[in-house]
Order: structure tokens, then C-alpha cells, then sequence
């Protein structure tokens, strides 16, 4: 078993507000996979800084309003 | 899955099979009288195989999903194909050391050919199969 990373994220919810953004369109805007995305939103993977800016800056939205520190 | 994953399982597969084949071409091992020299015809016969194996394994995936087989790997890939070589690297030394080690007490140059051969093998399936365990479970 694996520890998972102690940041909490709400990419799905942001997403989904979007229109429904699916994860493959997500993914194409901020320069990774669909499959990176899904394990950004399971917690099982926290993206790098710049990819985190990335995904605020696409919902227009500040980085801790996406992700939070859990530990 | 993705696209790389299934690429570390169709190779991952291909070099288990060559292992399988060498252990099964070098038996009995013997490893304080040392082996019998390595079989080089068939060596190469198997060289040429992974080469033209792999070939058309990739093929065929990149075939199968052209845009995914030309993107680059992204920051989450990157660690993970990353962090499978670095350990599977650790795999090969380890067989390397072994090797020296045992060539420096029985003196049998073809049983250092052997276990070098075994472990560059095994280090390669280690790195395939660290892969598909990072894939599947979505980080390194």
C-alpha cells in the first residue's frame, strides 16, 4: 500500500463547472494526459507547480482555491 | 490504458520469453565448475528477434493509437518511466557485483558472461514490470 499525497484537490468539481469539461480537454490545455488527470482528481498523483498554475489559471481561479494541503 | 502501459506489457512479455529461453538454453548451471561457453549462434538469433520483436510490437501500438504513440511523455510519465529505471538499474548492478564477485573466486569467465547476461535480462523485465505497477496504480 501506497501513501497517498497529503494535497486534496477539486479539478473535478472546477471542471465540471466548466461546461462539462472532460478530462481529455483538460489534459490537452495543460499539456498532460487524460490518464494524469484522472490521477490528479483520484489524489493518487499531485501534479507539478506549473501544471497546478496551469490548471487555476484555465478556471481562472487562484491554486489554493484548487488544491489544499492536507497533512 | 495507456498507451505506454501497454507498450511495457507487449515488451515486458518479449523479454520474459527471452529470459525463460536463456535460463532454459543455459541449464544446468552450474556455478562452482562454471558453464558451458555462451551459445553464440543462438545469442544472436535471440539478439535479432528482440530487435525485430520490439519493432513490430511498437508498430502495431503506434498503429493502434498514432497520436498517443507521438506524444511525449508528460511530467507524471516521466517520473514513473523515471523511477522504474532507476530501480531496475540497481537490479543490473546488483547482478554485475555478483558476477565480479564470483569471477574473482571461481575464475570462470563464461559463468561472468552468464550472470551478466541474466541480469541485464532480468533488470529489463524488472523495469517493464515497475512500469505496469506504477501505471496501474497512477503515480511512481
Amino acid at each position: 500500500m501506497t501513501r497517498r499525497p497529503p494535497i486534496s484537490n477539486r479539478v473535478r468539481f472546477y471542471r465540471l463547472l466548466a461546461d462539462g469539461m472532460t478530462q481529455a480537454e483538460l489534459g490537452e490545455k495543460v499539456g498532460v494526459t487524460r490518464h494524469t488527470i484522472i490521477a490528479i482528481e483520484q489524489g493518487a498523483y499531485s501534479p507539478s507547480l506549473e501544471t497546478a498554475f496551469r490548471i487555476a489559471r484555465l478556471f481562472g481561479v487562484g491554486v489554493e482555491d484548487i488544491f489544499g494541503w492536507e497533512g | 490504458m495507456p498507451f505506454r502501459e501497454k507498450s511495457a506489457w507487449g515488451m515486458g512479455l518479449l523479454f520474459l520469453a527471452i529470459t525463460i529461453w536463456f535460463i532454459g538454453a543455459t541449464q544446468p548451471l552450474n556455478w562452482r565448475s562454471g558453464v558451458a561457453p555462451p551459445p553464440a549462434g543462438p545469442l544472436m538469433a535471440v539478439t535479432l528477434f528482440s530487435i525485430i520483436g520490439s519493432i513490430v510490437i511498437q508498430s502495431i501500438l503506434a498503429g493502434s493509437s498514432p497520436r498517443e504513440a507521438n506524444a511525449p511523455a508528460d511530467e507524471r510519465e516521466r517520473q514513473l518511466l523515471t523511477r522504474a529505471s532507476h530501480l531496475s538499474g540497481l537490479v543490473l548492478g546488483a547482478g554485475c557485483i555478483s558476477a565480479l564477485f564470483h569471477y574473482l573466486v571461481h575464475r570462470s569467465g563464461d559463468t561472468l558472461f552468464h550472470i551478466i547476461l541474466l541480469s541485464l535480462l532480468i533488470s529489463t523485465v524488472a523495469e517493464y514490470a515497475l512500469q505496469i505497477v506504477y501505471f496501474r496504480r497512477g503515480h511512481g
